[in-house]
């Protein structure tokens, strides 16, 4: 018998001895499972908010902040500011003609977040007309938009679906100014969804902001023309401002809460996977002494030690395969889409669903597969070493 | 030989499992240990340095918007408020604004520090030299410990809301003093300065407050007084919203994300991972030794002597492990709480109702993992015992 043949028997052996240490191998699955559903769930939260900070960026649009401000709303920008940049190289005319620049302010309001019933930031972004064509995944699903002069609200869809306050059709006050939610707009996969667009001049006229903004959105004709533009921003002095591609910007601020993974995810994943390793290697250490006879007898008749060493190895792995797949299966039906929000770098909340994609589902298989592969080998010498005739005799 | 000798030698009759089971129950009690003590220390954090009869006024739209300076004489005008004293958020770093911000108020010195003397304790000197110094700062400890910064020293503390008439983004602050907590728990990661010597520089939202803490005259007219506030600016361009402290500062931490259910998730699926590992490799220990528990029952040994020993058995297994991962989660919570992210949660170290709640929770999972053996072990009749296997 060649020692192909020996040891896919041995194999087929092992497996179909499962079920004789039902309950145990069961208990390995189990555990594994849950290790992969825990890590593939933090994985999923930290994914599906980066994955919505970087969908929200585009390349060929420059944003303009204050220079040394993180966030856009510790920025400011006054008129002629916006006039200067609408004169940069590579400027994409609008519509009208002009310089297509949608300069927004950012202020922060009320909402109640519904998982918690407490008080969370939203933020009311002030754009004008180019505003929605700076953002061309925005469109509105229900409703209107908000007429420009009016004390009227368009809300996103995620922002709806996360916090309370801001349903359809209600009216809202916000110091002495009472405001109307008329329209709600999707931008899916984007932190915009998450939320509330007005009239500019009204939220510069009713949160005395005078005529300043705070920041600027530039489309440009091509992401190709991002260096000469940002180049130019650095350079002019009149503008004291910072210009990056919104898709830098983002990118940056989703690497920043990459910190969930790296503290929380990962270690808790391979603290649990070290206690479903020990579960595995028990369970192993068992059937491989549950089979002494078996082996014993096996290596009598002429089967090598390496036929069971792979034999009692295969079992871990199907074990450990056998559990990622059932905690895949968990966090794709119950994690995937999943909606969460928590507060971004702008210091407002980002409403954004969990995402069980194919990098991280690696990831987690890997380390189940991590958990079959030493829980198997230390059993499997064991079981290539045991002494034929000793064995026997017990 | 007792039966605690009995039982700690069936207990380690194979060594090696007895190892990897505690090896797995001890991973259980590690993220057990660090995880609910983290909630903890979050909880605590909401709550220290928040007095019952004190109420934080903000701008009702949000409290990252301001309200007019006048408010202050205002508010103290009503009856029920004792005392009255302000702050502005300043969005203070230190040199790097990625990785050194750190809490920074601009406060009224004399009234803040008569509000909150417990929560950020001087000595008398300090204290004089911070009503003094108009460009004076005080500093909490851990934040003077992690700058190596020492009284009497100028440091430049920048904002990345506020520049300087002059085009500075940073202003130069002389250390009176250094801060430490009324408890030895608090989190001492702030900076406070004068509203003045910010409020003269700053090129914008000029004499505008960004909270009023107010003092009642005892907690019973929290409600009373915050309705009376409210009602006093409704429909005033700044209309305000009043609560008491604690409810102002859970509201905020919540907006992270919901910790509290994040933590009991993961917990119970540490533990129900365990619980499968430990029930199933115990009950087929214990069918290896029917033989001779027969054997003991001949002897004389009763069934709930049996039952009792096979649950010890359980119980120490699960203990072992509980008080080995509970230790070791104390230790490393104790070197997370002097490591920069750490000491923004203030003490981290383990507190004894996490360590009692963990020890039940090893009797309760010894129990529940040994009661199938032990039920068989008490059901099996000697015959059917010495029969098998």
């Amino acid at each position: 018998m060649s020692l192909l043949n020996q040891t896919g028997s041995v194999i087929a052996m092992n497996v179909r001895s499962i079920p004789q240490r039902l309950w145990m191998s069961l208990a390995t699955v189990g555990s594994i499972a849950l290790v992969v559903a825990v890590l593939l769930g933090f994985l999923a939260l930290a994914n599906g908010f980066n994955q919505t900070l970087k969908g929200s960026g585009a390349p060929d649009v420059a944003i303009a902040l204050r220079d040394g401000s993180a966030a856009e709303l510790n920025s400011t920008i006054s008129r002629e500011q916006i006039d200067l940049l609408g004169q940069g190289p590579g400027v994409r005319a609008g519509p009208d003609g002009r310089p297509l620049i949608s300069a927004e302010l950012v202020l922060i309001v009320d909402g109640i977040k519904k998982s918690t019933a407490t008080k969370a930031n939203m933020p009311l972004r002030g754009i004008g007309p180019n505003g929605l064509l700076v953002r061309p995944q925005a469109k509105i699903s229900q409703g209107r938009m908000f007429t420009p002069g009016s004390n009227e609200i368009v809300v996103g869809a995620g922002l709806l679906r996360e916090f309370s306050g801001f349903e359809l059709g209600k009216t809202l006050r916000f110091g002495a100014q009472t405001w109307k939610v008329v329209g709600v707009f999707e931008a899916p996969g984007t932190v915009f969804e998450s939320e509330l667009w007005a009239d500019a001049p009204v939220i510069q006229s009713l949160f005395k902001r005078g005529s300043t903004f705070q920041t600027a959105r530039v489309g440009l004709t091509s992401p190709a023309a991002m260096p000469a533009f940002v180049k130019y921003v650095k350079d002019e002095q009149r503008l004291q401002l910072k210009a990056q591609s919104e898709q830098t910007y983002f990118a940056d601020q989703a690497e920043r809460s990459g910190l969930l993974i790296k503290y929380f995810g990962w270690p808790l994943g391979i603290i649990m996977a070290i206690g479903a390793l020990a579960g595995a290697l028990n369970t192993m250490y068992a059937s491989v002494s549950s089979r002494a006879a078996e082996i014993a007898t096996l290596r009598v008749i002429g089967f090598s030690g390496f036929s069971a060493f792979v034999g009692t190895m295969v079992e871990a792995l199907v074990l450990s395969a056998l559990g990622a797949l059932v905690g895949v299966a968990i966090c794709a039906m119950g994690f995937n889409g999943l909606s969460a929000s928590t507060l971004g770098a702008g210091f407002t909340q980002v409403a954004f669903r969990l995402q069980v994609g194919p990098d991280i589902i690696t990831q987690a298989v890997t380390l189940a597969l991590t958990i079959g592969l030493i829980g198997g080998i230390f059993p499997g010498l064991r079981a290539s070493r045991q002494r034929p005739l000793l064995a026997l005799a017990a | 030989m007792t039966d605690f000798d009995l039982v700690w030698k069936n207990l380690f009759r194979k060594p090696l499992r007895t190892i990897l089971l505690t090896v797995s129950i001890f991973m259980a009690f590690l993220i057990f240990g660090i995880l609910t003590s983290l909630n903890v220390a979050l909880d605590r954090a909401s709550e220290s340095g928040s007095a019952s009869n004190r109420l934080v006024v903000s701008n009702k739209i949000n409290f990252t918007q301001s309200m007019p300076y006048a408010y202050i004489n205002r508010v103290a005008a009503i009856p029920g408020v004792t005392a009255v004293t302000y702050q502005n958020w300043f969005g203070a770093y230190y040199q790097d604004q990625r990785t050194s911000r750190f809490v920074g108020f601009a406060v009224d010195p004399e009234t803040y520090m008569a509000i909150f003397r417990d929560e950020a304790r001087l000595t008398d000197a300090e204290r004089q030299a911070f009503l003094t110094e108009r460009n004076g700062v005080i500093v909490g400890k851990s934040l003077a410990d992690r700058y190596g910064w020492k009284v009497g020293q100028t440091i430049p503390i920048s904002s990345n809301i506020y520049s300087q008439a002059n085009g500075r983004r940073s202003w130069d602050m002389k250390i009176s003093g250094i801060f430490t907590g009324a408890k030895p728990t608090d989190p001492t990661t702030a900076i406070y300065f004068h509203y003045d010597y910010m409020n003269e520089t700053i090129t914008f939202n000029r004499d505008q407050v960004g909270t009023i803490t107010v003092v009642t005259a005892s907690p019973d007219q929290n409600d009373q007084v915050a309705k009376a506030i409210d009602a006093n600016f409704a429909n005033s361009p700044a209309e305000t919203s009043t609560v008491d402290e604690k409810t102002f500062s859970r509201a905020f931490l919540k907006q992270a994300g919901d910790l509290n259910f994040i933590v009991t998730m993961v917990v119970s699926a540490a533990f129900a991972a365990i619980l499968m590992i430990v029930s199933t490799t115990l009950v087929s220990a214990m069918r290896e030794r029917t033989k001779e528990i027969g054997v003991m029952k001949t002897l004389g040994f009763s069934s709930p002597r049996v039952l009792r020993m096979v649950l010890g058995e359980a119980v120490l297994l699960s203990s072992l492990g509980a008080v080995l991962g509970l230790g070791t989660s104390a230790f490393i919570l104790t070197g997370l709480s002097k490591s920069p992210v750490g000491s923004n949660f203030g003490d981290l170290s383990m507190s004894p109702v996490v360590a009692l709640t963990g020890l039940a929770l090893a009797v309760s999972l010894g129990l529940v993992t040994g009661a199938i053996p032990a039920l068989s072990a008490l059901r099996m009749s000697i015959i059917e015992a010495l029969n098998r296997g």
